[in-house]
């Protein structure tokens, strides 16, 4: 495999700099004070550290001449040589050879040979002995290493003038002027202090900002009076002010940001060559593709990325690739491929890390579960596939039968999620499929320092969502909200999603203005989907996300708050969180409905790939006593319907794998099916559609769009008689 | 009262003893910083080195499912501090309008405001002044109470700041 030098020198330049900046400086302590071990020590290394690094980018002449001053300071350190005069300035020689040869390096150029003499003199010291009067050609490896990068050099464009031709040793003659560094090393420290800074800044214009809406209103009620054209000329240089300010704040803000970026590289290259060696250890034959490295990332996500991926990494190695034996047996290439693949999507970056292995079990997640008291039976039977897959994050589940070294031990999948989800604002989710592979996507923000936010206001508070988990904003009509099960909900795109006020979820009072209209805040969480009753959308903009005290951080609801322009506080909802506190309040609701109604216990299946869909149904029919198993397509639910007897199925029409018709006609092939009420539930209302749902042999057809439980649960009724 | 003759014993004993040597005998007993406040009608005292800061009252912003004896955050010169109200710990009845004084405490490894009515003091006192609690301390107060003092004819509740921000700390989870 190439390695890419190009990408590497550059750094290579920086590191060799500045160790040879620091064998300089030691070099000079050491003439002060011969006997400083600590000093050699730390010259070895460098010295050392440059040969390495030259050697792995084939700059054979500048590890040639490291080397030997490697060795020398070896023999110092050993206290085989003693540092004095004549060593000093023979050392100070080699040193800046090398600093000339990284110069042509830096300049493009294929770095010359040390000149023949110099070679010499640095295996003189080593050797001594009656030879030392010639020089020429006494230690044996310097002809040969001066042969090895005369070939290279001649290959390239400039004429390489050293080692061939011998005469004036090109490095002895280095042009004397001072170079200036191209780039500056600055401590990280100094960095994030900078960063810390801009984002005070970029929060205190919000102020300035409030300053010129205050100004405007003043001179709106300014009618008259001899100030009045003053005013408004004042506030219109404000205004021009303040947006010039915004403009070039801005700009420094996101320039500053950049220079703390790295590269995904710095995770994803060291990450896949482990895994390439894990495969080995582990007697599978892996192999490990890796794009999109040049994307750049914030240090801080970078730094925090490596554990989570690694981990998932190790885990596709364990548990997702087969051994060659098995690959070959299921009619697989013999090596296991992993790719990750990162690209850029607005202001963030998705990472899918794929294996094709043999993907997850889904009914061991499940037994595991259960075993481990996670859920219970009931519950085991009423989850779909993506809740169960779901369920690999639960904090104490490890997949691992046995623990193995590499993967399962302890640290699992909930740091996992947690990392990326709480401390990185990212996303998760996994798809996978049997004897074919699972993919984990992460989806994350390119830094954390500014993010987008979305502020409203709610029972008389201020409330911030960040940009990644806002899918919609909408204003519907009041009419438009359906009632199921005691609770309300909106259909959006084929979707029932459930509505909350978001005041009365937080535990506030309710303003209780009825309106007209409605307007929703539609947040997601990978599948699940909740639509936030506010009373006003205030803000959206950029800004900087503060985080809460220490001991705040295990509050569930906050994910960290933002100042507005009047220096309020405001918080930063934590949208997982206000899922799973609508998710428990549901739960209650539905459990008191079905206790004031007879059970009628029919087992319905429901067939639907929208999770909000599927458990508002499941709500409407278990408050009607009806006892439902959910499925999540077409495949699911045949795959369902074969393995348990159900009195009634509700299908959706599209859904992956297989849609609705395919699925009725199906069933209908099914002896035990052929007269089982089949209900489906759709957005489509074309009147072709509902011909073909009776084609297939659907019992009734009911439009989401028109949803009204009564109509569903009378329709059940009828149909089970 | 007790305490107060032996106090007066104390000046009695350095007097006689001017007197006798001519000469003023510096007694290096250990002193602690207090500040002492007010909540409703008690006084209670702080240890003076866990209180960074006395603020005047600020704006106190609401913070979602945050624990009942929190009022929610301030904004300390940019940085987000929390704000607790020791009425609802040491069992007093709520206020009819709020404290007007938050101490900016930093002890037990967390760092949070500290709603009181007003500040009456801050001084340093022997530690011999302070006195072990008496059997009498509420069941509820008992954890946190390091002692008393009596001050201006009253009675001064000593807190162990320190402890009570790791119990709460702790109850944070």
């Amino acid at each position: 495999m190439a390695l890419d030098v190009k990408r590497f020198i550059a750094r290579f330049v920086e590191e060799s700099r500045d160790h040879l900046r620091r064998l300089d400086e030691g070099l000079t302590v050491l003439a002060g004070n011969p006997a400083d071990g600590e000093t050699v020590n730390a010259l070895f290394r460098s010295a050392h550290t440059v040969k390495g690094s030259a050697r792995m980018l084939k700059l054979m002449a500048i590890a040639d001449l490291a080397h030997r001053t490697e060795d020398i300071l070896g023999a110092l350190r050993d206290g085989v040589l003693l540092f004095d005069g004549d060593l000093r300035r023979l050392l100070q020689r080699a040193v800046d050879a090398v600093a000339a040869q990284v110069e042509a390096v830096a300049e493009g150029r294929e770095p010359a040979a040390a000149g023949p003499d110099l070679i010499a003199a640095l295996g003189e010291v080593l050797q001594p002995g009656p030879g030392a009067g010639s020089p020429a050609g006494e230690t044996p490896s310097a002809p040969a290493s001066g042969g090895d990068t005369a070939a290279p050099a001649a290959a390239l464009p400039e004429p390489a003038p050293a080692a061939a031709t011998a005469e004036p040793p090109s490095v002895e003659t280095p042009e004397i002027r001072l170079k200036s560094s191209e780039t500056v090393r600055v401590p990280l420290v100094r960095l994030d202090e900078l960063i810390r800074l801009m984002g005070e800044v970029v929060s205190s214009h919000a102020r300035l900002r409030q300053r010129l809406v205050d100004i405007r209103q003043i001179g709106r009620r300014m009618t008259d009076g001899p100030a009045v054209p003053q005013i408004t000329g004042f506030i219109r240089d404000l205004r021009d002010d303040v947006s010039i300010q915004e403009r070039l704040m801005e700009e420094l803000h996101a320039k500053a940001l950049v220079m703390r970026m790295l590269p995904l590289a710095v995770v994803l290259d060291p990450a896949a060559r482990l895994i390439r060696d894990l495969g080995r250890s582990l007697d599978k034959d892996v192999d490990c593709v890796v794009t999109g490295t040049e994307i750049e990332l914030d240090r801080q996500l970078i730094d925090g990325l490596g554990d989570p991926i690694l981990h998932i990494l190790r885990n596709a190695v364990d548990h997702g690739i087969e051994s060659p034996d098995q690959r070959i047996a299921a009619g697989k290439p013999r090596h296991g491929t992993i790719r990750i693949e990162a690209r850029q999507d607005g202001g963030w970056v998705v990472i899918g890390i794929a294996d094709d292995g043999r993907g997850l079990a889904i009914a061991d997640i499940r037994d595991k579960a259960l075993r481990k008291g996670l859920i219970t039976a009931a519950q085991a039977g009423a989850m779909s596939e993506s809740e169960l897959i779901d369920l690999i994050f639960a904090p104490g589940f490890s997949t691992s039968s046995i623990i193995t070294e590499i993967s399962g031990r302890g640290v699992g999948m909930d740091v996992v999620k947690r990392t990326i989800v709480d401390e990185m604002q990212g996303v998760i989710s996994i798809d996978t499929e049997p004897g074919r592979g699972t993919t984990f996507m992460l989806r994350l923000p390119l830094s954390l320092a500014v993010m987008r936010v979305l502020l409203v206001s709610a029972g008389g508070e201020s409330f911030g969502f960040t940009g990644q988990y806002v899918a919609q904003l909408i204003e519907v009509p009041a009419g438009r909200l359906l009632l199921a099960a005691g609770r309300e909900a909106v259909v959006l795109d084929n979707e029932f999603v459930p509505v909350v006020p978001l005041a009365s979820l937080l535990g506030l009072q309710d303003q209780g203005k009825r309106r007209e209209t409605v307007l929703l805040v539609v947040v997601s969480v990978r599948n699940g989907k909740l639509a936030l009753a506010v009373d006003d959308l205030l803000d959206e903009r950029d800004m900087v996300i503060k985080p809460l005290p220490a001991h705040l951080r295990h509050l569930p609801l906050v994910a960290g708050m933002v100042m507005d322009g009047r220096n309020r506080l405001i918080s930063i909802l934590h949208t997982p969180a206000l899922l799973s506190l609508a998710a428990r309040a549901r739960d209650g609701a539905v459990r008191v409905a079905s206790d004031e109604t007879a059970l009628k216990g029919a087992h319905i299946l429901v067939v639907d790939d929208s999770l909000n869909t599927r458990e508002i149904e499941k709500d409407v029919l278990e408050a009607h006593g009806y006892v439902v198993t959910l499925a999540e397509d077409g495949r699911d639910g045949l795959a369902k319907a074969q393995s348990e007897a159900f009195d009634a199925i509700l299908t959706d029409v599209e859904m992956p794998h297989m849609d609705g018709f395919s699925l009725t006609a199906a069933l209908r092939q099914d002896e035990r099916y052929r007269d089982t009420p089949i209900i489906i539930v759709t957005s489509r209302q074309k009147e072709e559609d509902k011909r073909r749902g009776i084609e297939v042999g659907a019992d009734a057809y009911i439009v989401k769009g028109d949803f009204d439980q009564n109509s569903l649960v009378d329709t059940l009724h009828s149909l089970l008689g | 009262m007790a305490e107060a003759s032996g106090e007066l014993s104390l000046d009695r004993i350095l007097a006689d003893r001017e007197k006798r040597n001519g000469t003023v005998v510096s007694v290096d007993e250990p002193e602690v910083k207090l500040v002492v406040v007010a909540l409703g009608e008690e006084w209670f005292a702080v240890p003076g080195d866990l209180v960074r800061e006395v603020l005047p009252d600020c704006p106190v912003f609401y913070l979602p499912g945050c624990p009942a004896s929190m009022d929610g955050v301030i904004n300390v010169r940019g940085d987000i501090e929390t704000v607790i109200d020791l009425r609802g710990l040491l069992g007093i009845a709520p206020p009819a309008d709020r404290g007007r004084r938050i101490l900016l405490c930093e002890a037990g490894g967390m760092r949070s405001g500290v709603r009181v009515d007003a500040v009456e003091e801050v001084m340093d006192v022997p530690q011999s002044r302070i006195q072990a609690p008496p059997q009498t301390v509420p069941e509820s107060r008992r954890a946190v109470v390091t002692g008393i003092m009596s001050y201006r004819d009253r009675v001064v509740t000593v807190l162990g700041l320190g402890r009570m921000f790791e119990a709460y700390r702790a109850g944070l989870g």
